[in-house]
């Protein structure tokens, strides 16, 4: 390539990324319209999540608009990848607050949450919402303009404890906690912890791992040791579980294992119940695979429909179809009582539902009006029908 | 104190899988001079390829190691010809940063082929464990790293006693020399990436089976670092005594101290050693001339 | 080189803008740069406050590694000690204008005892010295919890003066590009002192440079003390942006970011730190342009196209070391150049 070619080229590279992102058509929201914006992780580490995520909200926003939208508005989604990075997810939120102007935003992560939110209260017009259950999210004085679709992770984990003391017949069965050394993993082990000492139930063995890429050995050889009736995982989606049931297998322990809802999803269930574990988990919506509530079967029946590769519905995928059910119910709220969609408006109505039924979605009528849904069901897997079934009724924590 | 000697033995053996991967490393440092980052995408990449080839393709698991072997071979030859040649003349930050390139296209099209899950490829050895009184060895990591010792002794035979092995030594070590004695460095060079390439996906492979199979699998490699600094960039020997002795000290962190310390235990180690020896334990001092 | 500029004393031929035109080009652009708050988009002010936090960690890295030969892969742990400092002492009621400085010493500090190494050893060996230092700093960041907050992180009371909150991004604008001027102007000037001729000396040939007088150990940890100390700032006025940080913010890609914005501006100029810094930022944005963009046309493509964003960085990096290895600041000298010359060649 001749010098002067290669200049060229670079030269027009250069003009052309330096008008690029500036150069947006605004997409002003229509005056009957709804807008959702969300920075989903796509890509990056939290992609396997992050395709579900968007999956989900893109999905709701269709089926809402099929059934009429809300109040006649439809919803429109618009999603950006932010592959799991901050400063990515900032820029979408800036970017898609001075386009589009949405009503409701869903993020990728709990630092996004704390990062944008002093912009969201500042914009006085928008919700936001995500899958993370961090307790310091779930905030309503100092985050008003925020949800969190579910139950924190300590309350997952003091519903693990109290159906362990109830369930127990005999002695108190030893407990061992493997947790990884990341927020998803740590935020709930204080809880469950302090609840398991006021239940007296004996905390063996509490172990600390990376992530990922993780040589189980050692910890075995500690749990070992430790020898607990009962393990329960925090933290990990699949790897490392099933190499530590069949390492602790090999070393002769077969304790019951115990996981919360993100970590017992199909393909963790799956290879836990290929091994033979006994394995019961707290998970604060109802999976995929039941058929006894109505917005679960929309869910399956739009899926059938317009995604039929998709055959399992993870939970990452009901927790953004509840945002988005969360946002369109404060919408309707604030609709109905002619309200315009501002954040003290917004606030009041999520505030308001108290006993709002989620179709189902999760059991027993939420009560939404401290910006999360503190409501779980313990459920057991079954080795016949291959799925996890209900052990326990809707436990409100 | 068996708890003592339970961690260094798990310790010891499993790091003989981070010798493969630090050998990979130093094969490509001593014979061509380049330092390789992208060491932990290779092996991801040789792991993902077992596993198309063992699951998406149902070949027979043996004969879906053999052909990730051939295709990782395949791109260490054209990476070696695109893009190590044109920078032989630049920089050390130069060359490290081609690597580091390399490394995020490597794991770009992983992650574009097959997305962020984890996956299980089949295992290719046993895993009966081995009770000695009171210590327990998992089957994996005993399998492990038999077949890392195996290949790394066959490795040090090559290099000893082949005359293949000699002549990527003579390359190695003086290549205007050994061109002079009529050994094609070309194809010594080339022939070192392809076996560093080897070894890498082996050691991809033995870890998928054990820790699964995903994008980051590749952060597996950092640890190697710290080996291959604890023994010097340029002795194979090294490479292995260092990753053994990190293996033991992660074992050992990880036992005592918690799982979250493995990570930094060995880099503090790697420093304390680094005042000491600067060339780590067996590299070679290099004569600076002014 | 620009024609009928004729120098008649040392001192102007050292000038940092030695023509007329240089200046009023100058003062264009910063004239241009300061009233952005008043014509840009939200969006764009965003984008801008990152990339002066950038622009300011990458003069850090460059003066460090450009200029002093010193490859250093802790840079971003050092953006984590400024931010985490800059959130400890406002917890402690320390006015910013105390506060960011002094975040921005005691990561100077940090960067001394991470420079040790760089005594002993030196090219890969002091690399991988200094991402043990990063975990090190990483695992404190973590683990450290009554002053770091541990792995749920910690929110950083934003930058007031007298009252005046710096709340928003088009205060914050303000915050960073002064800091930005003045530390670009400082490295720039560095270049024609003797301490960054020095650095330059120990980057080419220590041993050489020790036998001409240069002092060998003041000269290495100052290159690291002044990089850190650029990345101090950089990671308090982070915080001051954000209001709120996680210790997954501070990851060795960050590192690794930052030298591949080096490596693609230009080692050793400031005029490349600042254009690799922007270009680094932009290459997601305009990715993600490109990708919805061709996603109206071609449904699905955006699921290939963006994990390719690490395929794509990583081809820009291959593609610049090898095609053009002095960076984009070489290719800025060449426009000029066709400028200034025209209408000659150059």
């Amino acid at each position: 390539m001749t010098s002067l070619t290669r200049r060229k080229i670079v030269q027009g590279i250069g003009a052309a990324a330096s008008v690029g992102p500036f150069s947006l058509g605004s997409a002003l929201a229509q005056k009957n319209e709804i807008v959702v914006g969300a920075s989903q992780p796509m890509t990056g580490v939290f992609s396997f999540a992050g395709v579900a995520m968007n999956n989900g909200l893109n999905d709701f926003c269709a089926w809402k608009n099929s059934k009429g939208g809300v109040q006649g508005r439809q919803l429109r989604y618009v999603s950006e990848d932010s592959g799991f990075k901050l400063d990515q997810g900032v820029a979408i939120f800036k970017k898609v607050m001075a386009s589009d102007k949405p009503s409701f935003f869903y993020g990728d992560s709990t630092q996004w949450v704390k990062a944008v939110a002093q912009d969201a209260i500042a914009s006085g017009h928008v919700m936001t919402s995500s899958t993370s259950l961090a307790t310091v999210v779930a905030d309503p004085k100092n985050m008003p303009q925020h949800v969190v679709p579910g139950p924190t992770y300590p309350r997952l984990h003091e519903i693990l404890m109290e159906y362990i003391a109830r369930s127990s017949r005999t002695a108190k069965p030893n407990i061992a906690y493997v947790y990884a050394d990341t927020e998803f993993g740590r935020d709930g082990i204080p809880g469950g912890k302090a609840r398991a000492e006021k239940l007296g139930l004996p905390i063996v063995a509490e172990i600390v791992t990376k992530q990922a890429g993780i040589d189980v050995a050692p910890e075995v050889a500690k749990l070992r040791r430790a020898k607990p009736d009962i393990v329960i995982f925090q933290g990990y989606i699949l790897a490392p579980m099933p190499e530590f049931v069949r390492q602790m297998r090999e070393a002769g322990l077969n304790p019951q294992i115990m996981g919360t809802a993100w970590g017992l999803d199909k393909p963790a269930y799956d290879a836990l119940g290929a091994l033979g574990a006994r394995l019961t988990g707290v998970s604060m919506y109802r999976y995929g695979h039941e058929t006894d509530a109505p917005m679960i079967n929309e869910m399956r029946g739009y899926l059938a429909k317009a995604r039929p590769e998709v055959k399992n519905i993870s939970p990452f995928y009901v927790s953004s179809w509840l945002s988005g059910m969360i946002f369109a119910e404060v919408a309707d709220r604030c609709l109905k009582a002619k309200k315009d969609l501002t954040l003290a408006n917004m606030k009041a109505a999520l505030e308001s539902m108290k006993e709002w039924d989620t179709g189902g979605v999760t059991g027993l009528l939420a009560d939404v009006s401290q910006h999360m849904i503190p409501v779980g069901r313990m459920y057991s897997y079954d080795p016949d029908k291959k799925t996890m079934e209900p052990a326990s009724g809707w436990i409100k924590v | 104190m068996s708890e003592f000697l339970e961690y260094s033995l798990l310790g010891i053996l499993s790091g003989g899988v981070t010798a493969l991967v630090a050998l990979s490393f130093v094969l490509i440092y001593k014979g061509t001079g380049v330092v390789n980052f992208a060491v932990g995408e290779v092996m991801m990449l040789g792991a993902y390829l077992y596993y198309a080839g063992a699951v998406t393709f149902e070949l027979a698991p043996w004969l879906a190691f053999v052909i990730a072997l051939a295709a990782l071979a395949a791109l260490a030859v054209v990476v070696e010809r695109l893009v190590l040649r044109p920078l032989s003349g630049q920089a050390a930050v130069a060359v490290l940063m081609a690597t580091i390139g390399m490394a995020s296209i490597i794991h770009g099209v992983v992650e574009a082929k097959w997305g962020g899950d984890t996956y299980s490829p089949p295992t290719l050895l046993p895993r009966t464990p081995v009770n000695l009184g009171e210590i327990l060895i998992p089957g994996t990591v005993l399998g492990n790293f038999a077949v890392a010792a195996v290949l790394i002794g066959a490795f040090l035979a090559f290099f000893r006693w082949s005359p293949t092995g000699i002549a990527l030594r003579a390359t190695a070590s003086d290549p205007v020399t050994a061109a002079t004695l009529g050994i094609n460095v070309n194809a010594a060079q080339r022939l070192t990436w392809i076996l560093s390439s080897l070894v890498g996906t082996v050691a991809g492979v033995l870890i998928a089976s054990s820790a699964g199979l995903s994008p980051l699998l590749a952060s597996a490699a950092l640890s190697v670092f710290a080996a291959i600094i604890l023994g010097g960039l340029d002795s194979v020997l090294g490479a292995i005594v260092a990753s053994l002795i990190v293996g033991w000290v992660e074992a050992v962190a990880a036992g005592y101290l918690g799982g979250k310390t493995r990570d930094v235990v060995p880099y503090v180690v790697v420093l304390a050693i680094l005042v000491v020896r600067p060339h780590g334990m067996f590299g070679t001092r290099t004569i600076e001339r002014l | 080189m620009r024609t009928g500029i004729f120098h008649e004393t040392f001192a102007s031929e050292e000038r940092l803008w030695p023509s007329p035109t240089a200046r009023t080009w100058m003062f264009a652009f910063l004239a241009v740069l300061f009233t952005m708050p008043a014509w840009g988009s939200d969006y764009m002010l965003a984008i801008a406050c990152i990339v002066g936090i950038h622009v300011i960690a990458t003069i850090g890295l460059n003066l460090t590694t450009g200029n002093a030969g010193l490859i250093s892969l802790a840079h971003g742990a050092f953006l984590g000690v400024g931010c985490y400092s800059v959130a400890w002492l406002g917890k402690h009621s320390v006015p910013f204008y105390v506060a960011l400085p002094a975040a921005g010493l005691l990561t100077a500090a940090l960067g001394v005892i991470v420079g040790l190494p760089s005594l002993r050893v030196k090219g890969i060996y002091l690399a991988i010295a200094t991402i043990a230092a990063h975990f090190i700093l990483t695992f404190i960041f973590r683990e450290w919890e009554s002053v770091t907050g541990g792995v749920p992180g910690t929110s950083i009371p934003r930058a007031s003066l007298f009252g005046f909150e710096f709340r928003g991004d088009r205060r914050n604008f303000y915050l960073i590009y002064g800091c930005a001027f003045f530390l670009a102007l400082g490295a720039r000037n560095l270049a024609r002192t003797h301490i960054g001729r020095a650095f330059v000396a120990v980057r080419d040939r220590d041993f050489s440079a020790e036998i001409l007088g240069v002092n060998l150990v003041r000269t290495k940890l100052l290159a690291f003390a002044l990089g850190a100390f650029y990345a101090g700032i950089a990671g308090g006025l982070l915080g001051y942006f954000y209001g709120d940080i996680t210790p997954d913010y501070f990851l060795l890609t960050l590192s690794v970011f930052y030298l591949a914005a080096i490596i693609v501006g230009g080692l050793g100029t400031v005029l490349g730190s600042i254009l690799g810094a922007l270009f680094m930022t932009f290459v997601p944005e305009v990715l993600r342009l490109v990708a919805q963009a061709s996603s109206n046309v071609f449904p699905g493509v955006a699921s290939l196209l963006l994990p390719m964003q690490q395929v794509v960085f990583g081809i820009l990096i291959i593609g610049f070391l090898v095609f053009e290895p002095h960076g984009l600041a070489a290719v800025w000298g060449r426009i000029r150049r066709t400028f200034h010359l025209w209408p000659f060649r150059t």
